[in-house]
């Protein structure tokens, strides 16, 4: 049985690790080990909550219990031929969750994505255009999520996949490896001081560099493709995330995301990893990925059914 | 011919945190909500396997018996409910009501898993006693 991870995150002082922070032998914080990012809090404040930041404790603790009711694909609200989510326990109610006072991950007042560009707005409206109706020709019509490339959520910057939210940090003195659960990659970030690669080569999750600001690991990753598509961002997005060892239970994870061709401006988002006592599981996502031959033989069919009606009524 | 477009990563499934958890694909062209079904049969095969376990069962009917795929939740999360290998045997009686595959196939999506007598495969405890 699954135990619930009642960290209740109060307001973490923005200073580095505290005293009592497990180190590593070079002596910098100990980031090892599982993780979980599983949470309730969306990455965009809701906009009744205009500029409050924080729940007060009680107000967490209501949010949370009506987060957490199991609830029938129906009752939240969707439509697709799907399964129960509570019967294979990928609704939050049966997670673990890292739990947080904020209410958004977006900090600040604004506490939501700033407006997009003139230019990406156009680019997404070509981009809309292009795909309507073919959206099922060929696999490299479908989303890279489902051709087990990469999850749209695993970044960087990293936010919760919406199941098997887990990660492992594995950290040496000059590199720290990051694996997602979902959708298997590794992250090996060097922390040896080394430049980003050359500005040609390309990387489904950039190219990240490590360094230590006191006891705070900041990660930037620059060099991601043209593919790259964070909430419309493109391979100009710049990526730097923050790691804090706040206490022997937590991770403070902090980014700020930067793209002038895709947002305004740039924005900033903080959410805990909390420790779990793992092992993660392998998600080879390619095993058996039937559903995805599946959906291209469905809409194979329908072509087939939409001739046959267009002939019986059109008949030449 | 129809014309192929390389989609620019439509991984714009970028999920709201407070969403509910998503599926790995698109239900909607892969299962046809207009054909829901109810089979009551026997596992021949459970298949562990990324990133959806399909649990195959013998239904028998007028016409013979016939073998149907039903595909179900990510293995990874079933394991941590504590599920395992020898949850679901060969030879053991269930009922599946669910989808029938858009392509006309044996295949289903296994929208509520029962055993013979009623309890769920694998809802756990805190969700089962959890009024809907």
């Amino acid at each position: 049985m699954i135990g619930r991870c009642l960290v209740s995150m109060g307001l973490v002082a923005a200073v580095g690790a505290a005293p009592t922070t497990p180190r590593t032998p070079d002596g910098r914080p100990d980031l090892q080990g599982f993780w979980t990012n599983a949470s309730i809090t969306p990455l965009e404040r809701p906009r009744e909550l205009g500029a409050k930041e924080f729940y007060t404790e009680e107000e967490a603790a209501e949010y949370r219990k009506k987060a957490l009711v199991p609830l029938s694909t129906a009752e939240r609200g969707g439509t697709e031929a799907h399964y129960e989510f509570t019967q294979f326990g990928l609704d939050r109610s049966q997670a673990q969750i890292a739990f947080s006072l904020r209410t958004s991950m977006i900090v600040g007042p604004e506490g939501r994505v700033p407006s997009l560009t003139p230019e990406a707005q156009q680019r997404n409206a070509e981009r809309a255009a292009r795909n309507k109706g073919h959206e099922f020709d060929g696999p490299e019509n479908r989303t890279i999520q489902e051709r087990c490339i990469v999850w749209g959520n695993e970044g960087p910057p990293m936010l919760p996949p919406g199941y098997n939210s887990f990660l492992q940090i594995v950290q040496t003195k000059d590199y720290v490896m990051i694996l997602q659960e979902m959708i298997h990659d590794a992250r090996i970030i060097p922390v040896d001081g080394s430049p980003h690669a050359p500005a040609g080569v390309r990387r489904w999750l950039g190219d990240s560099r490590g360094r230590w600001e006191g006891d705070t690991l900041v990660v930037d990753t620059t060099n991601f493709t043209d593919q790259t598509n964070f909430r419309g961002s493109r391979e100009n997005l710049h990526v730097v995330e923050r790691f804090t060892r706040v206490d022997e239970q937590t991770i403070r994870y902090e980014f700020t995301v930067d793209d002038p061709g895709t947002w305004t401006k740039p924005w900033s988002a903080e959410l805990p990893l909390v420790k779990d006592k793992g092992p993660i599981y392998e998600y080879a996502c390619h095993e058996a990925n039937y559903g995805f031959a599946n959906n291209l033989r469905g809409a194979r069919a329908k072509e087939k059914a939409d001739e046959a009606k267009t002939e019986k009524k059109d008949p030449k | 011919m129809l014309n192929r477009v390389v989609i620019l990563l439509a991984g714009a499934a970028v999920l709201l945190a407070a969403a509910p958890a998503p599926a790995h694909h698109a239900f909607s062209s892969e299962f046809d909500v207009e054909k829901p079904l109810r089979l009551h049969g026997v596992v021949t095969v459970m298949e562990w396997v990324n990133p959806h376990s399909w649990i195959h069962i013998d239904v028998k009917g007028d016409g013979g018996t016939v073998n149907w795929m039903v595909e179900g939740g990510s293995p990874n999360q079933l394991l941590r409910l504590g599920f395992t290998k020898n949850a679901l045997l060969p030879g053991m009686e269930i009922v599946v009501t669910g989808y029938q595959a858009k392509d006309g196939t044996n295949k289903a999506v296994g929208r509520d898993l029962t055993f013979a007598d009623g309890r769920h495969l694998f809802l756990s405890e805190s969700a089962a006693g959890t009024p809907k």
